[in-house]
């Protein structure tokens, strides 16, 4: 039977989950401890900034089992308070749901991201590596990452940007044909912005200009990015050949206003500028989205793009439920359900 | 009853009519379904299309473009085999959505009777030349119709750009700087067919009337439509004309041909010279 014993951002805040976190130079170790404990059969442990998991194979009865593993995780990070809610304790058929779930990014903060899937893959090849899996996690770990590859094709829980600085780089695609030509502008180094610049560079832009008032913080980022720094007050001679612009000064007036941008974009040849404002106050006039192929983005135009991105997202969770269940069902196959499950969750709402 | 070649061409506009009410569905959904259905009924259409070209070729012995009703179904059948190459990329299947409109329309269009005369023993235009200068003219309308529909498309997704709708982003529509790109490339090759097929007009009327130039109401209205396209392409490359401006301006050129060519065509003496002498068999459904 498989089980699944763990705590994860639905259940647990950071401090709790960084207590119990493995490092990944310690899980070999823990994982021979569990198995040499004789609480499991097979084990994998899956440890990342918003969960700590330990799938199990076991011969015992799930609540003997449960019991026993909880006692294990307190002793083994020496915790000593008092916990119950925030470790949840899955039984079949939940436990397999679950890692269905985990796979396909079901189960993460930011609903259907991918990254997780490569965490767990890891968690899983390390236990593989060891000999500590056997035929039932080998079978649920492989059907696992095919359910979770059906589901990136066969719906859109994947698709769309869901942050800020993914939105800009989405937005840019719509305007050029492709950033491999593209040169980028950060005015301000601001957190987002940098992140936005990240990203648009990840997608092949060609070059990324950094202007700040304080010359030393853009020379940082600019060496960051593999760009170049230039004076805050020289950027608009820059400007010519630059496509997209991602401004986040603290300044209490408009940095870029339509009567600096207007013969600017003549001089451009009025290729399209897409300007990104994620300052708070504001950096850009919006009378500039007035002028002829200038794209104004603000911070609150992004947000809601992303947003309603999640809640396509969220829109698709039915379909990926009766594809989790139906997987989850034909790997259980003929095998007898868990008569009892601890602190059971529906199978597709948090825990 | 047998079928005629008007009846497959019939077949043909009902289902660019299903494509076009298909695509207002795509619309709605902010193009983000996809696109093979209205790939296939647009495929469909131009089957059915080219066997009436076919047919009504093989019973003319030539290529048919002796009337209105085969001028017009030429510049369709342009414009529908073009969509058809650029719709096998599947980034630019979406050109479909707005194509069927207008295919639906010239279509129906073309189906009045009265563009469609009985040939006499001789069809209207002959000749090598002529028909080449007839071909050419009307490849390059199929070009700027073409021209038109990824300009529409461009206007389309600019606007929700420009205001930050969030079904700019979701649309599978491609970036508007590539829209914008097609434009311009389409209406350069309608231009460069325009221009061909005028020279091959001008030597055929040196051949037939031994003059290079005739005052002719649809002389002047080719070389009005020329100039303006030359105007556009110009203005485009040498003044950064481009963008909305552009598009507007491929929209609007081919609203113009669309809507007086047939005027021009039925005021010009030269491409209109009157009754054939014994007509045949009748061809409308």
């Amino acid at each position: 039977m498989i089980l699944v014993l763990g705590l994860s951002h639905h259940t647990a805040p950071v401090t709790l989950r960084e207590r119990f976190a493995f490092a990944e130079a310690r899980v070999p170790a823990t994982l021979a401890q569990l198995r040499e404990s004789g609480i499991v059969d097979e084990v994998v442990i899956l440890s990342t900034c918003n969960r700590v998991e330990l799938y199990v194979a076991t011969s015992l009865e799930p609540r003997q089992a449960f019991e026993e593993l909880h006692q294990f995780l307190m002793r083994i990070h020496d915790y000593r308070d008092p916990i119950t809610d925030e470790i949840y304790k899955l039984a079949e058929p939940h436990s397999v749901e679950h890692l269905f779930k985990v796979a396909s990014g079901l189960d993460s903060m930011v609903l259907g991201e991918t990254e997780v899937l490569g965490q767990l893959k890891k968690a899983y090849d390390l236990a593989l590596q060891h000999n500590h899996t056997g035929g039932l996690l080998n079978k649920a770990f492989q059907r696992a990452f095919n359910v979770a590859k059906q589901i990136r094709t066969e719906t859109n829980i994947q698709r769309g940007a869901t942050s800020v600085a993914a939105v800009a780089v989405e937005l840019a695609e719509k305007i050029f044909s492709s950033l491999d030509e593209r040169h980028v502008m950060v005015i301000g180094a601001g957190d987002t912005s940098e992140k936005a610049a990240r990203a648009l560079l990840s997608r092949g832009a060609k070059s990324v200009l950094v202007s700040n008032r304080s010359h030393d913080r853009a020379e940082a980022l600019a060496k960051e990015l593999g760009g170049r720094a230039v004076g805050f007050d020289s950027w608009a001679e820059e400007f010519r050949k630059i496509d997209i612009i991602i401004s986040s000064t603290s300044a209490p007036h408009y940095v870029i206003d339509r009567a600096k941008l207007a013969p600017l974009m003549t001089l451009r040849g009025n290729e399209p500028l897409l300007l990104i404002d994620i300052a708070v106050p504001r950096d850009i006039e919006p009378e500039v989205n007035n002028l002829d192929n200038v794209y104004l983005y603000n911070v609150d135009d992004l947000q809601a793009i992303a947003s309603d991105y999640l809640k396509q997202r969220k829109d698709e969770l039915s379909k990926c439920q009766a594809i989790i269940r139906d997987k989850a069902q034909g790997l259980l196959g003929s095998r007898r359900p868990a008569k009892v499950a601890t602190n059971p969750s529906p199978a597709f709402s948090h825990e | 009853m047998s079928f005629t070649d008007r009846h497959f061409f019939l077949i043909a506009v009902a289902l660019y009519g299903i494509s076009s009410l298909y695509a207002i569905f795509l619309l709605r959904r902010g193009f983000r379904e996809d696109n093979r259905i209205n790939y296939a009924l647009l495929l469909g259409g131009a089957l059915f299309h080219t066997y009436a070209m076919f047919q009504r070729g093989f019973s003319l012995q030539r290529c048919p473009i002796n009337n209105l009703y085969e001028a017009t179904i030429f510049v369709a059948w342009t414009i529908v085999t073009t969509y058809l190459l650029l719709g096998s990329w599947k980034r630019l299947r979406f050109v479909g959505a707005f194509a069927s409109p207008m295919l639906f329309g010239i279509g129906v269009f073309a189906l009045m009777p009265s563009l469609d005369p009985p040939h006499g023993d001789q069809p209207v235009f002959t000749g090598g030349w002529m028909s080449l200068h007839a071909a050419l003219i009307l490849l390059s309308y199929g070009g700027f119709g073409l021209s038109a529909i990824a300009a529409v498309m461009y206007l389309m997704q600019e606007h929700n750009l420009k205001y930050n709708k969030p079904r700019a982003v979701f649309s599978l529509m491609p970036p508007i700087q590539r829209l914008e790109l097609v434009t311009g490339r389409l209406m350069l090759a309608g231009f460069v067919l325009l221009t061909a097929g005028l020279a091959i007009g001008v030597i055929y009327l040196k051949e037939t009337h031994d003059v290079y130039f005739k005052g002719d109401t649809k002389i002047f209205w080719s070389m009005l439509v020329w100039l303006g396209c030359l105007a556009m392409l110009i203005s485009r490359w040498r003044f950064a004309q481009r963008g909305r401006r552009l598009a507007w301006g491929a929209v609007g050129m081919f609203a113009f041909v669309l809507l007086t060519f047939w005027g021009s065509n039925l005021l010009s003496g030269i491409h209109n010279p009157g009754p054939p002498p014994s007509p045949t068999a009748e061809q409308r459904p």
